[in-house]
């Protein structure tokens, strides 16, 4: 049940006929883990704080450092040296005292993926590397959780829902993110200390991400499902790209 | 043949964002990608008519292609 406080906090949510009393307690019940306490880590977490999910689960690694500081508003001057997890933890129950954090210090690997990741309902992805991104696809993939996948460079950001394990409106499955992406090797990819990133950018991307696990959660509306946002801040544009993963058959595309 | 070109993210950087463009029958994603100058390895997603596309793949006229590079920061 919600306490007098927490239905005033939550009021605005509340009087949402979309969410009301039953939906904040969705809200509430809820088990979502964030993996990576950065840039994009640092709005995700905020609002899923804000918003009253019960439950947040924060794996992250690193400590903060002073050049983080330009884009990952979660953490402050005077948590530099400190653990992101604890860092990130201390700002969220700040932020909402009603929230559960379970911090998890730890890089994902092949050996505590599935272990960590199976106790959520929903994951989303805000790490900076590709080998992050496809392990924690690949867990959510065999697990069957939703997993809210986004990344960011220089001005421009993508985010996406992939639920691979389930069929869309045609009857299809959904695809997975290695069936849309190739892996490449790290020292290929694009990284945020090589290229640069404006600050703003993982903040709006953040913000969807977040928006999108509110969704998943509250089962409202259309999910980014084999659809990609793409968001670029130079020209302030959106673009939604509905895609598929399965290759044509034969050789010419048409 | 006529297709369209879509451009994301730092691809879009002294190129364009979509345009159209006229190419021979058989020309091949790679092809174009040549012309672009963007290398392979630094693709992350292609997709022709939004479905999932390899290089080596053929074009037919009037499709859609969408050329993502590997954006994965964090």
């Amino acid at each position: 049940m919600l306490s007098h406080e927490e239905l005033q906090r939550y009021a605005r949510h509340i009087v949402l006929r979309d969410i009301g009393g039953p939906g904040q307690q969705a809200l509430k019940a809820a088990r979502v883990v964030v993996v990576g306490a950065g840039g994009l880590g640092s709005p995700i977490l905020q609002y899923l704080a804000a918003a009253g999910v019960g439950t947040i689960g924060i794996v992250d690694d690193d400590t903060v450092s002073l050049s983080n500081l330009q884009r990952q508003v979660i953490h402050g001057t005077p948590d530099i040296g400190r653990p992101k997890v604890a860092s990130a933890r201390d700002a969220i129950l700040r932020l909402n005292p009603h929230v559960t954090v379970e911090a998890h210090a730890i890089r994902l690997d092949a050996t505590n993926a599935r272990n960590v990741l199976s106790g959520y309902d929903v994951v989303i992805d805000g790490t900076d590397n590709f080998a992050t991104r496809f392990l924690v696809a690949d867990a959510c993939e065999a697990l069957e959780r939703p997993l809210v996948a986004a990344a960011v460079i220089e001005f421009y950001g993508w985010v996406t829902v992939l639920m691979p394990y389930a069929t869309g409106p045609d009857g299809s499955r959904n695809p997975s993110l290695r069936a849309i992406m190739r892996q490449p090797d790290d020292g290929r990819a694009q990284t945020c200390a090589e290229f640069g990133i404006l600050g703003v950018v993982p903040g709006i991307l953040g913000t969807l991400a977040a928006a999108e696990a509110l969704k998943l959660v509250l089962g409202l509306g259309m999910p980014l499902v084999r659809r990609m946002l793409t968001v670029d801040v130079r020209d302030m544009s959106i673009d939604a790209l509905d895609y598929e993963g399965e290759p044509a058959t034969g050789t010419e595309l048409t | 043949m006529k297709i369209t070109v879509k451009l994301f993210a730092t691809f879009r950087q002294g190129r364009f964002k979509i345009a159209e463009q006229d190419v021979p029958e058989g020309t091949t994603i790679a092809d174009v990608l040549d012309t672009l100058a963007i290398e392979v390895a630094d693709v992350g997603m292609l997709f022709v008519n939004g479905r999932h596309a390899e290089p080596e793949q053929r074009l037919a006229g009037g499709v859609v292609l969408a050329i993502f590079p590997l954006v994965g920061g964090g």
